[in-house]
């Protein structure tokens, strides 16, 4: 039973908030009162009993029923005191995808887990499964109460850290490409996980490649049921994309509710702030901006009201417009200047870093033209186009295996 | 559109309206894109009424918006400040020292047919605004548009004798434009989408290749950075109305933004409807030229893209 209630006003809810943190946390020490230092797990335990970790999910799914405005409330109370913990039912993909797609067994058996400690990670692409990620060729073979996989994942951040990934893998090969996937929880620490750094454009290297040979997962791992994980897994990739168009990822340099946006800085410190040129270039931008904003206001609303998706499918695309966009006006406005990077020359180094950052949007999460693809098709209802590998067997059909050759 | 109310949708309810807010104006405009009718509704139901009811409030002006709620009363705006919707910058509108107007102005929309001219002229520093009656006695030399529904006029006075607005701050004038800028903006917001869905439509149902051409990546790709522009327009749109109805300092930034993102998004989506119709938007018999046509009379309306830019920009420096 909840101390919270769904029917009281946003005020007395966030007076209940306050209190149940000002018993439970010491937002000073950043520390649970009742403990001597900062254990993440035990104190995420307290917010997940309290139904706070989750607010949204309902009563008996360790939630509230809370609406999206209350969670916000419960968000701004636990910012207040400095707390972490709330609104994993935003931002944990993994607790995300298993509480939409799991079965009820799955979630009661993994929820509790997923929701305290442990970090999840995506095992979707593969060197040969970009944009055409139907075509993964990670197999799965049962063995009595388990299945074996075996095969090459990429793109994956957070593989060190993470104790779970989220994995695509065919478990039927005469079906056609998107009905023989299966989606598992899959535990990242065992022997035949072995994982790669990749070395990127920006100089980081958050991505990792994983090689996955003879590993283990139980078959009460499977998020949904076999050979349907292309459905469960739209789900975990459209609040991917939605939190990348939110502009999460990358260094959020230029939020728009931030008086003095960093171009404008970047133009006055360059001596252009004055050029007509440079100005209509900068309002543009800055514009594109706000606007995206605007537009995931109008999203969330429309989702809570009418539960539509189609404002959500256009702000990752939004976003790739905006860093680029900048990034090129960053560069214009340096000049000569940007040619150089370093610690010595940190507004390029930073110009350079946004510039190559960019394509994270751009590439990741589905490249802007296959979000174009989605946008038309799914949205806008445009017919799909010619689908070569429709309706065939999957080991019939060709995918990333290079040019078809005649005969 | 008088017997729903619709014309007095912002004038008070002591004079008659139904004193909605700017949201309110913003639906009824949608509405007016969507459909392109060509009628002087953000002159006479926004910005006549916002100057009216924020000056001196007299008989005469009563009975002015009382027409206007009826439907008996149009009135068309021309002069040389920022408070035409077509600015001309040759305008020799001048005030005779007997009270009464003289002068020449082109570029007034729906000129010719309206009931009440109000013209503006001065510098938008000191700017004066007078009303002159069709009863009065002037002169109309109709001007040829390009886009066939709109009726924009020369007017010659001479001794014309007119009311002078009086109890105007410049604050009332800024916002009679800002709310009528809003009000186009909503207004081009709406007709983007209707040309948008109307396209949409089409690349469903034609076929070329044996296939509909909406299948092929080359227009998928178009329609889907146009229905990120007609989103936008509305967000636009609808920002600029909410911060107008809600009296925020930063009114002034919201509706630039409106101005520039909706006055481009409609002149694009127009512009490439007819790209992705191909062949038969060529033709006149097609709506698609008629979307276009607006888009562009438009553009120019109530200050350009460039402007409305620049003065958002300073917006950012001064709130910085």
């Amino acid at each position: 039973m909840s101390q919270f209630d769904q029917d009281t006003s946003p005020e007395a809810l966030r007076v209940a908030v306050l209190s149940w943190l000002d018993t439970h946390w010491d937002g000073e020490n950043r520390r649970p009162l009742t403990e001597p230092a900062y254990d993440r797990r035990h104190w995420r335990q307290q917010v997940l009993a309290a139904g706070l970790a989750v607010p949204s999910w309902p009563p008996e799914w360790f939630g509230l029923g809370m609406t999206s405005a209350q969670c916000k409330v419960i968000e701004k109370a636990f910012a207040e005191r400095n707390a972490p913990g709330t609104g994993l039912d935003r931002y944990h993909l993994g607790a995300i995808t298993v509480f939409k797609a799991g079965s009820d067994a799955l979630k009661r058996e993994m929820l509790p887990e997923l929701l305290t400690g442990p970090i999840c990670c995506l095992l979707y692409s593969e060197p040969n499964a970009g944009s055409d990620l139907a075509g993964i060729r990670t197999r799965a073979e049962q063995d009595g109460d388990q299945y074996v996989i075996n095969g090459q994942k990429v793109w994956t951040s957070n593989a060190r850290e993470a104790d779970y990934g989220m994995l695509l893998a065919r478990t039927d090969w005469d079906a056609p490409k998107h009905r023989g996937i299966t989606f598992f929880l899959f535990p990242m620490r065992q022997a035949g996980v072995e994982i790669r750094p990749i070395n990127q454009i920006t100089g980081e290297s958050e991505f990792n490649e994983i090689f996955i040979e003879n590993a283990r997962v139980p078959e009460r791992f499977i998020i949904g049921n076999l050979n349907e994980g292309w459905g469960s897994f739209q789900t975990a990739i459209a609040y991917e994309r939605l939190i990348m168009g939110q502009g999460i990822t990358g260094r959020r340099r230029n939020s728009p509710t931030r008086s003095r946006p960093p171009l404008l800085e970047l133009a006055e410190k360059t001596h252009k702030l004055s050029d007509p040129v440079v100005r209509q270039r900068l309002a543009q931008a800055l514009a594109y901006r706000e606007v995206n904003s605007l537009n995931n206001e109008r999203a969330m609303t429309e989702m809570m009201t009418k539960g539509s998706m189609s404002l959500m499918s256009l702000s990752k695309l939004a976003m790739s417009r905006i860093q680029h966009g900048e990034a090129a006006i960053a560069t214009d406005l340096l000049g000569p200047e940007a040619l150089l990077d370093g610690p010595d020359n940190s507004d390029a180094a930073n110009t350079n870093f946004d510039a190559a950052k960019a394509y994270m949007n751009s590439i990741g999460g589905g490249t802007d033209q296959i979000q174009r693809n989605i946008i038309a098709e799914k949205v806008l209802g445009l017919p799909k186009e010619h689908e070569p590998d429709k309706g065939i067997a999957f080991r019939e059909v060709k995918s990333g295996t290079g040019p078809r050759t005649a005969g | 559109m008088a017997d729903m109310g619709l014309l007095g949708i912002v004038i008070s309810e002591t004079c008659g309206g139904i004193g909605g807010s700017d949201i309110d104006a913003a639906v009824v405009a949608e509405e007016l894109g969507r459909s392109l009718l060509p009628v002087p509704f953000i002159e006479t139901c926004v910005m006549v009424p916002s100057l009216l009811e924020s000056g001196d409030i007299t008989e005469e002006t009563q009975d002015i918006l009382s027409a206007i709620v009826r439907g008996t009363a149009t009135i068309a705006i021309g002069g040389n400040t920022a408070l035409a919707p077509y600015r001309d910058p040759n305008s020799t509108l001048k005030l005779n020292s007997d009270g009464s107007v003289s002068g020449e102005v082109s570029l007034v929309m729906h000129g010719a047919h309206a009931d009440f001219l109000l013209l503006t002229f001065g510098s938008d520093a000191q700017t004066r605004c007078v009303l002159v009656s069709s009863d009065s006695g002037y002169d109309v030399d109709k001007q040829t548009a390009n886009d066939p529904a709109l009726r924009p006029a020369t007017i010659k006075l001479n001794n014309t004798p007119c009311t002078a607005l009086t109890g105007l701050r410049k604050d009332d004038l800024e916002r009679a434009r800002l709310r009528g800028v809003a009000a186009l903006s909503a207004l081009q917001a709406g007709a983007a989408r209707a040309i948008f869905e109307i396209t949409i439509d089409y690349l469903k149902t034609r076929y070329q290749f044996g296939r509909p051409i909406g299948s092929f990546q080359a227009l998928k790709h178009i329609a889907a950075d146009l229905f990120l522009e007609v989103e936008s327009a509305t967000s636009a749109a609808h920002a600029a109305a909410n911060a107008l109805a809600s009296a925020d300092p930063l009114a002034a930034k919201s509706v630039a933004l409106a101005g520039f993102i909706c006055n481009d998004a409609f002149r694009d989506v127009s512009a490439q409807a007819i790209q992705l119709h191909g062949g038969i938007a060529y033709t006149r018999e097609h709506v698609a030229h008629l979307y276009w046509r607006r888009a562009r009379a438009t553009l120019s309306m109530l200050g350009d893209s460039d402007t409305h830019r620049e003065t958002y920009l300073g917006a950012w420096e001064t709130a910085a």
